[in-house]
């Protein structure tokens, strides 16, 4: 028997290399024989797949999989490709479908973010509940929180410079938005724990414009300007 | 089956000992059978509050190593029947002790006892996970100050991350006439922040101090303040009271006991 293939198995599957030198008929005939041989050791196991060496169409592929199929008990779960052209644009296509899921997916979170707590998400995130100070929230998209605000808040973590935070309390200590950092205005004489009652408490929205951050109240105006 | 009760706060200094010296009392006086735990090793100090310093002779770390049995280390209270103290041990620190050593001896207490009364360290360290591992539910103390309640805010995390349920709070030492001026928060404002259930607002009282110097809880007593820790003491234990008028006149009712 020549060496046209060589088979290497681990626990979860195999890789078989193909001499370049080797032709399709030579191939096939080694590698039936070679799983033949081995089907009583492998026996029915549901294992991967990956062919290196000689690049192989998808016809080439098909064929060899029957022959493993017709020698031996071992169920191929699925072809692991080494092709980089290929992984290069799944990877990118994946990457851009998570980003744009991003922006328009969200998660909700019931409770008080208290003093110390850390929540970070993906996507965007509602808050059902207050967010205290010395709590910080960060999520590469959006953040609403349904309560008070007034803790450190990160929107748009992983650059995203349209990325907003609305609450029906917004007085937090920080607010970073892609790249852009606020912080609340200094107290210095008043009292820390003093919040604003004399006026109604209103929604607020944070974004960013040009190099700042931008609070107001939420009005159609603003939200109309919003870009997920 | 008892009630085993940590009473916590994070910061230092706000009234934990005080707290639990005369919450221990009051329920004593309520007729229920107590048990008083310093878990503060190597500060401790309930002893000197309670008056028994000069009768310990084994402590917390004596029990959980075995050096003696636990009825050993009990200190009887004087003029209770069911009344004891288990004090903490002064030449050791925090590591003496393990999470589950505490909760196997509080959970072995509250078979005997109904209540368990744990008095938390400061910190939020191994101390603070001893105290609070086999606690069934917390007082939180604060006082109405940005810095105590900010850590008061750390302290309800943790203990809702450690699954402990039944979180109240007490406001300790406020002072009317400052509220009044605006110049100190008051318990709407620490409870708007915090939001839990209020069990009690305990008034700035020069009289804590006298009786804290003399090692007699002063709970029950015809002061402010011992009135203020009798009422916590009946609402631990499910009654409804009204919270008391705390801006000298005395006497007059006014808010109802919250529950959640």
């Amino acid at each position: 028997m020549g060496n046209a293939v060589v088979i290497k198995g681990t626990t979860y599957g195999f890789s078989v290399f193909i001499d370049e030198q080797a032709d399709f008929t030579t191939i096939c005939t080694e590698l039936g024989e070679k799983f033949r041989e081995s089907s009583k050791f492998f026996g029915d196991a549901r294992m991967a797949i990956s062919f290196d060496g000689k690049p192989l169409d998808d016809g080439q592929q098909r064929k060899l999989l029957d022959i493993i199929a017709e020698n031996s008990e071992v169920h191929i779960v699925c072809v692991i490709e080494h092709n980089t052209e290929t992984e290069e644009m799944h990877r990118r296509s994946l990457e851009e479908k998570l980003q744009a899921l991003e922006g328009t997916t969200g998660q909700f979170y019931k409770g008080n973010l208290r003093s110390g707590q850390v929540l970070e998400t993906e996507t965007s995130i509602i808050i059902i509940g207050d967010v205290n100070q010395g709590a910080t929230i960060t999520s590469k998209s959006n953040i609403i929180v349904l309560g008070s605000l007034l803790g450190n808040v990160y929107a748009g973590a992983g650059g995203n410079q349209n990325a907003f935070v609305m609450a029906l309390e917004l007085d937090p200590v920080q607010i970073r938005i892609a790249d852009t950092i606020a912080r609340a205005p200094d107290k210095a004489g008043k009292m820390l724990w003093k919040r604003e009652k004399e006026k109604p408490k209103e929604p607020k929205i944070a974004f960013r414009s040009g190099e700042n951050i931008f609070i107001e109240p939420v009005s159609r105006t603003v939200l109309n300007d919003i870009k997920l | 089956m008892g009630e085993v009760i940590v009473v916590t706060s994070g910061k230092g200094g706000v009234g934990k000992t005080t707290t639990t010296a005369n919450v221990g009392t009051g329920l004593a006086k309520l007729e229920k059978k107590v048990v008083l735990i310093d878990t503060d090793i190597g500060l401790r100090n309930l002893d000197v509050v309670m008056g028994l310093e000069n009768r310990i002779v084994y402590n917390l770390v004596d029990v959980i190593e075995g050096t003696c049995k636990i009825n050993q280390a009990f200190i009887k209270v004087k003029g209770y029947n069911n009344f004891y103290l288990l004090p903490s041990a002064q030449t050791r620190d925090k590591t003496a002790v393990t999470p589950e050593q505490m909760k196997k001896l509080t959970d072995q207490l509250k078979e005997e006892f109904d209540y368990v009364i744990i008095d938390c360290p400061a910190g939020i360290e191994q101390g603070f996970h001893n105290a609070i591992a086999g606690a069934d539910r917390a007082l939180v103390v604060t006082t109405p100050e940005v810095s105590a309640v900010r850590d008061a805010d750390r302290i309800i995390g943790l203990l809702e991350a450690n699954e402990i349920k039944q979180i109240h709070l007490i406001v300790n030492r406020l002072r009317m006439d400052m509220v009044k001026r605006g110049d100190m928060m008051s318990s709407d404002d620490v409870v708007e922040i915090l939001a839990i259930p209020l069990i009690g607002v305990v008034p700035d009282d020069e009289n804590i101090v006298i009786s804290t110097n003399q090692g007699t809880p002063l709970v029950g007593n015809n002061t402010l303040a011992g009135k203020a820790y009798m009422n916590i003491c009946r609402r631990v234990g499910g009654e409804e009271v009204a919270f008391l008028e705390l801006d000298g006149k005395g006497g007059l009712f006014s808010r109802l006991f919250r529950k959640n």
